[in-house]
């Protein structure tokens, strides 16, 4: 068992900092404007399909192996530049208001259209894009060898949850959404564009979902499923860290991923289902996620 | 009043069947329903099926066809779930123009459509279907399977492995986790138990099928620390596995064995000396592929087409257009020149015995296939850029399979290690 503790410890954290990507947007978008976005699983495969497509090109163009790390972010940037906006001020922007029901129908319906684009698009066939893993090599940690790019995703969600941090408490935007988030009225009638700050928060969003996409791909191959699979994950760490909690996110993605972990390590059987039965435990103790509360809302 | 209805219910449907019975005049085109995964995870191993069924079609028509009569596929896509796959299936066998399915790549979709296929008196050729269940406790007159099955398979990986590597104690086993990969795992560790007893399982994992990470699974079967590593993973999800295993080590760390891995020897630059194969005999480089000067101009003209070799559910695919060929022509000569039904057809595919591409397709009294099974273990060639499959074995298909009426799991516990000093050598057949 002791033997097998710093490799799970490895694996959870490496699991964990994919996962985080995706649920800290999600969360994101819950928190400043109440909308469970079920499409944001496809702004995750769809950051991965345009990262593996740009490096892919970077590589047949002969151009520097090297510049396929920035390409990551670049991919991640375009996605949430051009979706946010136009998704935010069309469909999510008619969904204020309304029910939660046809919020979910409607990103729902979002999410499978996408889904059917990417397919279109990008064809059916998986598309591999490894070069950054191949570049950065593998590291032996206790008998095994890691990629040093799963350690170089656990060192960039730190700084995601971080930088998410510096900006809701010590930036101007930050405080901006605090307020939204407090009272949309309030926040209205005291002068403040909640329109514009909707488009920020919902576009940061899809910025994290892509740049979870775009940062997997150098690991795994893009498929057509591959959002829907990030979502369910993503869903549960949101409802075990509370809906609206960034720290809880955090917390949250390594007690599921630690979950699937110890499954693979030591009840294969469960390891698809083993993330929801501790969802299952935590919400039969804490309805609103081990972060979340009845009340307040806070981001 | 229902007595009349129910009668003339009866009377319809037995004059329909009694109309698809009767010798039928010859066709203007012979439609055939192709089953593939042509979308999903796993077209990266249908879609090279349905290439090889696009290729045989024209290559047959190039030739005159069947008895002069041109030929169509309809590919049918199984992504869309055994319900689709027998809506489908319904649908096309209820055309008089279609009298023979190539069904199907998806063990369960095999499985659901093997009642269809008796129901409908459609002949139904099942050109990837593995599942040792098919043929289990049930008498099917219009399905045949001229391909291996998991039985054959699965011991043979096993045989070979113990062949090659005699002393290995410590096994580990990543398969996919549905029937096919349980069932697979289930004949290995028989098979190890009859083999080698004293072979401890040390990890046994089943991924989901269409995973898009493998790195926890590569972890632990690092920390495992096997002597061996079997796998039935195959498409897309070996790939991703291969390409995520690769970089840290394990192909080397343990011997692998990959069974479906011939599918990636021209997509991934996989280390020397992993033991792949092709469940069956179906590998365009074989000598008995090379020495049929047909199947190299197939492999050439596929290349030429569509940028890659064949890969084995190519060349199962073809072999079974030539079953399909051949049992055509038996029945026509069986009907004195005369176009067959349905019936006739079926009766030409019981105890078929024709050549294919890779070998011969011979068909014992339940339907089932005798296939060789080839293995071998990855290697450098001197005239593709991609590796080769090397030191090959083609085991007898006949003597991996559990006699007719015997539970299969049973009998391959009844074998022992000196079974193998039965079987050829590895290296035998290059």
């Amino acid at each position: 068992m002791l033997d097998m503790a710093l490799p799970l410890i490895m694996d959870a954290l490496a699991n964990a900092a994919l996962i985080f990507f995706v649920a800290v947007g999600l969360t994101l978008v819950f928190s400043v404007q109440r909308i469970l976005n079920v499409a944001h699983g496809s702004f995750y495969s769809i950051g991965a399909y345009i990262a593996a497509s740009m490096g892919l090109w970077l590589i047949s163009a002969g151009l520097n192996p090297w510049l396929s790390f920035p390409a990551l972010l670049l991919s991640a940037a375009l996605v949430a530049m051009v979706l946010g906006p136009l998704v935010e001020r069309t469909l999510i922007r008619w969904t204020y208001g309304r029910h939660e029901a046809i919020q979910i129908l409607v990103t729902f319906g979002l999410f499978l259209i996408l889904e059917d684009l990417q397919r279109l698009v990008f064809g059916v066939r998986s598309i591999y894009q490894d070069t950054p893993m191949a570049l950065l090599g593998v590291t032996e940690i206790g008998g095994i060898f890691y990629l040093n790019y799963q350690l170089l995703l656990i060192v960039l969600a730190l700084a995601v949850l971080f930088g998410m941090r510096f900006l809701i408490k010590h930036t101007r935007l930050g405080r901006l959404l605090v307020a939204v988030v407090a009272d949309r009225e309030v926040s209205l009638a005291m002068g403040i564009n909640t329109d514009r700050a909707f488009v920020i928060a919902f576009t940061l969003g899809v910025f994290l979902a892509a740049l979870g996409g775009a940062l997997a791909t150098p690991t795994t191959g893009v498929a057509p499923g591959l959002g829907a699979e990030t979502m369910v994950l993503a869903f549960a760490v949101a409802a075990i860290g509370g809906l609206g909690q960034i720290e809880g996110a955090a917390v949250a993605s390594i007690i599921v991923a630690g979950a699937k972990v110890l499954a693979v390590y030591y009840a294969p059987a469960f390891d698809t289902v083993a993330p929801f039965l501790v969802m299952l435990a935590v919400l039969l103790v804490r309805p609103n996620g081990l972060f979340g509360t009845a009340t307040t809302r806070k981001i | 009043m229902k007595h009349i209805v129910r009668t003339a219910g009866t009377l319809m449907a037995s004059l329909v069947l009694a109309t698809q019975a009767m010798a039928q005049d010859k066709p203007e085109q012979i439609d055939v329903g192709v089953f593939t995964f042509t979308s999903g995870a796993p077209a990266a191993y249908g879609q090279p099926g349905a290439q090889g069924a696009e290729l045989m079609v024209d290559l047959i028509n190039a030739a005159g066809g069947i008895d002069g009569v041109p030929l169509r596929a309809t590919i049918v896509d199984e992504a869309q779930g055994a319900e689709g796959v027998i809506a489908e299936y319904r649908r096309l066998a209820g055309e008089t123009s279609y009298q023979v399915m190539i069904a199907a790549l998806s063990s369960s979709n095999c499985l659901a459509l093997a009642p269809v296929a008796e129901q409908m008196q459609m002949p139904t050729i099942s050109w990837n279907c593995d599942t040792h269940q098919l043929f289990l406790d049930q008498q099917l007159d219009y399905t045949f399977r001229p391909n291996g099955n998991t039985i054959p398979e699965f011991v043979a990986y096993v045989a070979y492995l113990l062949q090659v590597n005699p002393d290995i104690e410590r096994v580990a086993i990543i398969n996919p986790d549905y029937a096919f990969g349980h069932d697979a795992a289930e004949i290995v560790k028989a098979a190890f138990r009859a083999f080698k007893p004293d072979v401890e399982i040390v990890a046994e994992l089943f991924p989901s099928l269409g995973a898009s990470s493998y790195q926890t699974e590569v972890s632990r079967l690092s920390a495992a620390r096997p002597d061996a590593i079997f796998s039935n993973l195959w498409g897309a999800d070996l790939e991703n596995f291969v390409r995520q295993a690769q970089p840290r080590g394990l192909l080397t760390q343990s011997q692998t064995v990959l069974a479906l891995g011939e599918t990636i020897l021209q997509r991934i630059d996989l280390p020397d000396g992993v033991i792949v194969g092709m469940l069956g005999d179906g590998y365009w480089l074989t000598p008995d592929a090379q020495a049929n000067e047909d199947t190299v101009a197939f492999a050439e003209e596929y290349a030429t087409r569509f940028g890659e070799y064949p890969v084995f559910p190519t060349m199962k695919m073809a072999n079974s257009f030539m079953v399909m060929k051949a049992a055509y022509e038996a029945a026509i000569e069986a009907n004195n020149g005369e176009w067959p039904s349905r019936d006739e057809i079926a009766a030409a595919l019981e105890g078929i015995e024709t050549a294919t591409f890779t070998g011969t397709a011979r068909l014992r009294e339940d339907n089932d296939g005798y296939v060789d099974q080839v293995i071998g273990v990855t290697g450098p060639s001197d005239t593709y850029d991609f590796s080769v499959i090397t030191n090959m074995v083609r085991y007898d298909g006949e003597a991996l399979m559990a006699p007719l009426g015997e539970d299969p799991i049973a009998w391959i516990e009844t074998l022992t290690p000196e079974f193998l000093e039965t079987l050829p050598e590895p290296g035998s057949y290059n």
